[in-house]
């Protein structure tokens, strides 16, 4: 029955997000495209509540959909957007863009297979979920062990409907960042921060005097 | 009859989805009826604490006059005076003085409560212009954008601790998520959709600077904002904003250690940083909801009416339901991370809730609302004290002094959590 409800909220948000992502390639108009993107984030956000991995759906909300997307949102306005409106892709363009959406979703398709208890028939719901079956892989063995210790852990796929979810999501990433990927965590943080030295160092103004 | 649908009732609130359900609807009429309340109210408050601070009446007249006595076909003209004789007052005493200084005579007084509600009127009946020339769909989107997040975001607010009734606990917060704060930034970031829509979508120049100037100021003052409470999270060590209300009941409010384990060195000497995260932290909420001082998104002097120029009746009104739900919800956060939310302080919680759990829950809401409006008082009193930012002064506050002191203040917070036990 808990499983029903889930799996239903996640095919319908699942199918809304891919309409939505459709429709940034569809339209014509960037703003409506940079919109139907934002709508699509919000809806990732929402499966990743309904897997009760409510820490990332909220940085996905925070990050994406309300910074990085709003930036875009502000360069896109600056277009004509008549003009753009007017533009056809070249027949090159789509196709080079058809060849990595294809690697990616390549990519992705075996990712999904290789999935632990995505072999045994179970539901897509439950296959991401960290429950006590695949708790080992997703999650480092010692966030696993604070998991199992924890009343209710990550409280599955109904969290958001049950009253005592844990808030463990936090804590079982922030383990697992900075325990076992804590050096690649480092080399990321330094990527960045060469880019935003970068990025003021293409801002500066030169003095010419 | 009554048997059976007491039988019913029952059996429904034993079952726990529909327990559930059922508890976080009633909770969800009250925080949703809490909100619009006080941003009606905050209306109010605006206004009269703006003419107090200006010294005029402000609109403390629009009480209900009593001419519409006569109008309904009371022959009494001075309804005052028959009182006053029906209780044998004569008219030249203090009293009968007092009460015509009041303006009894006149009006039923209100205290200008009636205006808010005159407001709402006017706006639903004035005319609704839609210029001809804007992106229509993004330009009626735009306001439900800016109306929304606000009161979305306060799902995760605690009003109130728990409760047990005999169906089973409930908790005093329509969605207790272990993600409280970045709950509510990341929704209520979500209202500079509107306000960038908003100003695009108008097709008009001072709308869409406007829009431009919301956006870079929201976006740049989340920074700030968000690494302004790691030195409350650091002390609290959850994020759970019903655990920290509770941490603070027992153990000191974050500003007001003055009880439980709050009386310790650490804590005493944590107030640095705390009123450091403090004062950077209002000042952002300050930002977040377009409020004077940082009001650069609908500066009258340079940009007309900024984004919302475009925008007439209810449409316009949205935008300032928008601005107000925000600052209430606002107001709500900085209560509840460092005032300590609901709880009534002193100890006196745990000892109310030993008495009776319905009169703590209670006690504990009121609470909870006067401090809320203590703090909507303190913006106004801001808005009406201060000037406007000059925008290059705005930017340079937020990227070039808060983010600085914030980043520095985790540091200090961690170091004073290591060296002093």
């Amino acid at each position: 029955m808990e499983y029903a409800i889930s799996n239903i909220l996640f095919y319908i948000l699942a199918l809304l997000a891919i309409i939505f992502a459709c429709n940034v390639l569809r339209s014509s108009n960037p703003v409506t495209s940079a919109m139907s993107m934002a709508v699509c984030f919000a809806f990732t956000a929402a499966i990743l509540f309904g897997l009760g991995a409510q820490f990332l759906g909220i940085v996905q909300l925070l990050v994406y959909a309300g910074a990085i997307l709003v930036l875009f949102l502000f360069v896109v306005m600056m277009l004509d957007v008549k003009a753009e409106e007017r533009k056809t892709s070249r027949f090159a363009t789509a196709l080079t863009g058809a060849v990595i959406a294809g690697v990616l979703a390549g990519m992705i398709a075996n990712l999904a297979i290789n999935l632990p208890g995505a072999k045994n028939g179970s539901c897509p719901v439950k296959a991401l979920c960290c429950d006590e079956a695949s708790a080992a892989c997703c999650i480092d063995p010692k966030a696993a062990a604070a998991q199992a210790e924890a009343p209710e852990n990550f409280g599955g796929p109904l969290a958001v409907v049950n009253p005592s979810a844990s808030d463990n999501d936090a804590t079982a990433i922030a383990g697992t960042l900075y325990t076992s990927y804590n050096i690649q965590f480092v080399i990321l943080s330094f990527a960045l921060l060469a880019a935003t030295v970068g990025a003021v160092a293409l801002a500066r103004k030169i003095r010419k005097d | 009859m009554i048997d059976c649908i007491c039988n019913f009732w029952n059996d429904l609130m034993s079952n726990e989805t529909w327990f559930y359900l059922i508890t976080t609807l009633i909770k969800l009429v009250l925080m949703f009826a809490v909100i619009l309340a006080f941003v009606v109210l905050s209306v109010w408050i605006e206004r009269r604490v703006a003419g107090w601070i200006q010294d005029r009446p402000g609109p403390n007249r629009a009480g209900i006059p009593l001419f519409l006595l006569e109008r309904f076909g009371s022959k009494e003209k001075q309804p005052l005076k028959k009182v006053l004789a029906f209780f044998g007052i004569p008219e030249t005493s203090c009293l009968a003085k007092l009460l015509t200084w009041l303006r009894l005579d006149r009006e039923v007084p209100t205290f200008g409560l009636i205006q808010p509600c005159l407001d709402g009127g006017k706006l639903f009946l004035k005319q609704e212009v839609t210029p001809s020339y804007v992106r229509r769909a993004y330009f009626i989107i735009a306001p439900m954008l800016v109306l929304g997040p606000p009161l979305v975001s306060a799902a995760v607010i605690p009003f109130a601790s728990e409760v047990n009734t005999c169906y089973g606990a409930v908790n005093m917060s329509i969605a207790n998520l272990g993600i409280g704060p970045l709950w509510i930034f990341a929704i209520s970031g979500l209202s500079v959709y509107g306000l960038t829509l908003a100003g695009w979508s108008s097709n008009s120049k001072y709308p869409f600077l406007g829009g431009l100037r919301a956006t870079a100021q929201l976006i740049s003052y989340e920074v700030a904002m968000g690494l302004s409470i790691i030195p409350l999270l650091m002390m609290f060590s959850t994020l759970n904003l019903q655990d920290i209300v509770q941490y603070q009941a027992a153990d000191g409010w974050t500003l007001l250690p003055l009880w439980g384990d709050g009386l310790s060195l650490e804590r005493w000497v944590l107030l640095i940083p705390m009123l450091i995260s403090f004062i950077v932290f209002v000042t952002c909420v300050f930002a977040e909801a377009n409020r004077t001082p940082f009001d650069m998104a609908e500066c009258e002097t340079d940009l007309v009416g900024g984004y919302h120029t475009e925008y007439s009746s209810m449409k316009f009104a949205s935008f300032f339901m928008g601005e107000y739900a925000a600052m209430v919800i606002g107001s709500a956060l900085v209560v509840t991370l460092f005032l300590g939310g609901w709880s009534i302080g002193f100890g006196l919680d745990e000892s109310l809730a030993a008495y009776s759990e319905w009169l703590a829950v209670i006690c504990q809401f009121i609470v909870f609302l006067i401090k809320l409006l203590a703090f909507i008082f303190f913006f106004v009193w801001v808005r009406w004290t201060l000037p406007r930012f000059r925008w290059d002064q705005v930017m340079r506050l937020g990227w070039l002094v808060f983010l600085e002191i914030t980043i520095a203040n985790i540091f200090l917070t961690a170091a004073i959590m290591y060296f002093i036990k």
